[in-house]
């Protein structure tokens, strides 16, 4: 087993890790002995089929969920052994999130979403982070909408809200769940840039979980994920390639 | 880690039924035992042998008629509010019925149906308990020797007149508090959008027209029944009017004065991001909060009224009294009096308190999915208890506050315009029994804290993961 501290140029990674749900003689296997990492400034892709268990290790990678054995490590923090008190504020400083829903906080405006990490870190964003900020929302094309409420944006501007939430802090590592899964193809086809923009513009490391071969073909290494093991582990392919191989694992199986 | 994450909407309509129930008991039980407690004592005047009973009986009857009226009113604000709140959260559900061919209709009867037997059985509930318990009481001050030991005929046909008018109310309040039923789309059911603000945020320009017009012409009498009453106790008379005027108006305006005031509130809690959150959500709703707060408006205002009405009259009678042994023999039949009466309005308080717990357990239910977001994004628990705890106190903070203010106002009034003349003329100012303050910052506390034990729980136990479940 392994204890070393992180890997230079890994983000993240993962040693060994098994989930297992239910009870003794009920058991499922979400994730059987993953061991992978994360470069550190590449757009990461976490392909499979439902119940492949990418879902899943997203949510152990992020501090969200815990394994039933092995370890994960987000930079040379290692986070399987943390409590739900420094899960949260590894949470809140260390890690961005996009969500499927887009998951904007109703009763706040947009710049309240946006600066809402800081808000719960009970602080104000220093002025070179207000000039990130601005930048940000400049980049985004938010700056006539700061003062609208989510409800009143559509689903492509609310998930590039999302974006600008998730980068403010410029975390170590962003999360996206599926984040074109509720856009029509323009706006997925915009998102899914914008990250990848953010990856090799301003180096900003990202992990990717989609089914959505066209969304996977814009990032920069895709990991294949099936029954809870990882099957494949290519660099940046093209649609149909990545189509090829969800085919070929769809058959095996 | 999973936690429970259930969101169901049988979750929901349990929670919901459950208060319902129990504020139809509370109502039920204390007109039951109001007019039981009646009787006793017009058999007891009339044994002494101080009159002919049925003329006690119905003047007194007239009385605990008013008191249960302002119960049942209470009670019947806080059911609509309760099933309003239970439709905004089942939206999904009632869609996914219209979309397999349920009209509208049809949705809303059910519910009003529900409310009919919730009202049936809390109604029935609350006679029985309430029956008992002044049996039991009697049985006991009787053996004590506290009252004589005299043919009381607690069962009566008049019993049945409050328990059917809180099925009534209760009834009616399922069927307006149902009315959102009617806007809910199809469509709903199959939009991967979030349902949003469900809640009346129409503009409404005849009702708000009809409040303003209310609380200036309440006003406008008000001041008359004051200046009358310099110089006769008839003020009292356009002071009253006045009052149910101006305060009749106020309550048919909350919507436009309580979300503003708990905005007020809500800053006054600071800037951290659980007290703003927690502000935020009470004037996303405005109807759903104010509707929430406004019973305890009532209550404490009444409560108020009484005290200051009767602190104020002795401010007014102190120069006129020079024997201080009539002065304190004056005050002690007056703060007796007040006290019964206090407890007697204040009844619509605790059931406005329910009211407002329940309001905040349903709230917290319904977004849990918005409070596994703040978890994801690095909410700790204590910060979702934090805000949990900021926005119930707001409310607390917010209705018993504004109702102190109202009640003084009123109380005032009412001394004013009754004893002025009497006093001999000049006005005084307010007087408030420090009592009073104590008993309402200490309710406001127990209830602010009090309401949060249940939902705070609930929601610590939302897991993050929650948040990115796509359902």
């Amino acid at each position: 087993m392994e204890t070393t501290p992180a890997t230079p140029g890994l983000a993240a990674r993962v040693t060994a890790l098994t989930k297992t749900y239910g009870s003794a003689t009920t058991a499922v296997t979400a994730l059987d002995d993953v061991s992978i990492g994360i470069r550190r400034g590449q757009f990461t892709a976490i392909m499979g089929p439902s119940g492949s268990g990418k879902s899943t290790l997203m949510h152990i990678m992020a501090g969200l969920d815990t394994a039933s054995s092995g370890q994960a490590w987000l930079g040379d923090t290692e986070i399987s052994g943390l409590g739900d008190a420094d899960l949260t504020v590894l949470r809140r400083r260390r890690v961005g999130f996009i969500f499927q829903a887009f998951n904007l906080v109703p009763t706040l405006d947009i710049r309240g979403n946006i600066l809402l990490p800081f808000a719960l870190d009970g602080r104000r964003p220093s002025s070179t982070e207000n000039g990130w900020i601005d930048q940000l929302i400049e980049s985004l094309g938010l700056v006539d909408r700061l003062t609208h409420r989510p409800h009143e944006l559509s689903g492509g501007q609310q998930q590039r809200v999302a974006i600008a939430r998730a980068l403010a802090t410029r975390p170590e590592l962003v999360f996206a769940d599926e984040p074109t899964g509720n856009l029509d193809s323009r706006s997925s086809r915009e998102v899914l840039a914008l990250l990848k923009a953010a990856s090799t513009g301003y180096g900003q490391s990202i992990a990717m979980v989609t089914h959505d071969p066209i969304a996977a073909s814009y990032a920069d290494r895709i990991l294949f994920l099936a029954d809870g093991r990882v099957v494949e582990d290519r660099e940046r392919s093209s649609a149909e390639e990545i189509s090829r191989i969800m085919l070929g694992m769809e058959q095996r199986a | 880690m999973s936690g429970r994450t259930r969101r169901g909407s049988g979750d929901t309509g349990h929670a919901g039924r459950g208060a319902s129930l129990l504020v139809a008991a509370l109502a039920s039980a204390f007109g039951v035992v109001l007019l039981e407690i009646t009787n006793i004592l017009a058999t007891v005047i009339s044994g002494n042998g101080s009159g002919d009973i049925a003329a006690v009986r119905t003047s007194m009857s007239i009385v605990a008629f008013l008191f249960i009226a302002v119960a049942v009113y209470v009670s019947a604000i806080v059911t609509t509010n309760t099933v309003a709140t239970i439709i905004a959260g089942r939206t999904r559900t009632i869609a996914l019925m219209r979309l397999i061919g349920s009209s509208a209709r049809d949705q809303r009867r059910n519910l009003t149906r529900d409310g009919l037997t919730v009202g049936a059985v809390g109604a029935v509930i609350g006679a029985v308990v309430g029956t008992l318990l002044v049996q039991a009481g009697l049985a006991i001050t009787v053996a004590a020797g506290g009252l004589p030991d005299l043919s009381y005929a607690l069962l009566e046909p008049l019993l049945a007149v409050p328990v059917a008018v809180v099925v009534l109310s209760t009834w009616c309040a399922a069927w307006v508090g149902s009315r959102r039923v009617l806007s809910v789309s199809p469509m709903q059911a199959v939009g991967a959008a979030e349902e949003r603000t469900l809640d009346e945020a129409a503009r409404r320009p005849v009702r708000n027209a009809i409040a303003v017009l209310l609380i200036l012409a309440g006003l406008l009498f008000l001041a008359g029944g004051v200046a009358l009453g310099q110089v006769s106790e008839f003020g009292v008379l356009l002071g009253l009017v006045g009052g149910m005027l101006s305060f009749s108006g106020l309550v048919l305006g909350s919507h436009l004065i309580m979300p503003p005031l708990l905005g007020v509130v809500g800053r006054a809690l600071g800037g951290s991001a659980p007290a703003r959150l927690a502000a935020a959500n009470a004037q996303e709703h405005p109807e759903r909060s104010s509707r929430a707060t406004i019973g305890l408006v009532i209550g404490v205002t009444l409560i108020t009224m009484f005290a200051v009405a009767g602190a104020t009259f002795e401010r007014m009678m102190a120069p006129a009294m020079e024997d201080p042994a009539v002065r304190q023999a004056l005050g002690e039949t007056l703060s007796i009096s007040l006290a019964v009466i206090s407890v007697l309005v204040g009844f619509s308080a605790l059931i406005a308190a329910v009211g407002m717990v329940n309001n905040l357990a349903l709230s917290v239910l319904q977004r849990s999915r918005e409070i596994g977001l703040l978890r994801a994004l690095g909410f700790t628990g204590r910060q979702v208890r934090a805000m949990i705890l900021a926005e119930s106190l707001q409310m607390s903070v917010a209705a018993v506050g504004l109702g102190l203010a109202l009640g003084v106002f009123y109380g005032w009034a009412a001394a004013q315009s009754l004893f002025g003349a009497i006093a001999g003329g000049g006005l005084v100012a307010p007087a408030v029994p420090w009592l009073l303050v104590v008993l309402c910052l200490v309710g406001t506390l127990v209830l602010a804290i009090g309401a949060t034990i249940v939902p705070s729980r609930r929601a610590v136990l939302v897991s993050p993961v929650s948040a990115l479940a796509t359902a």
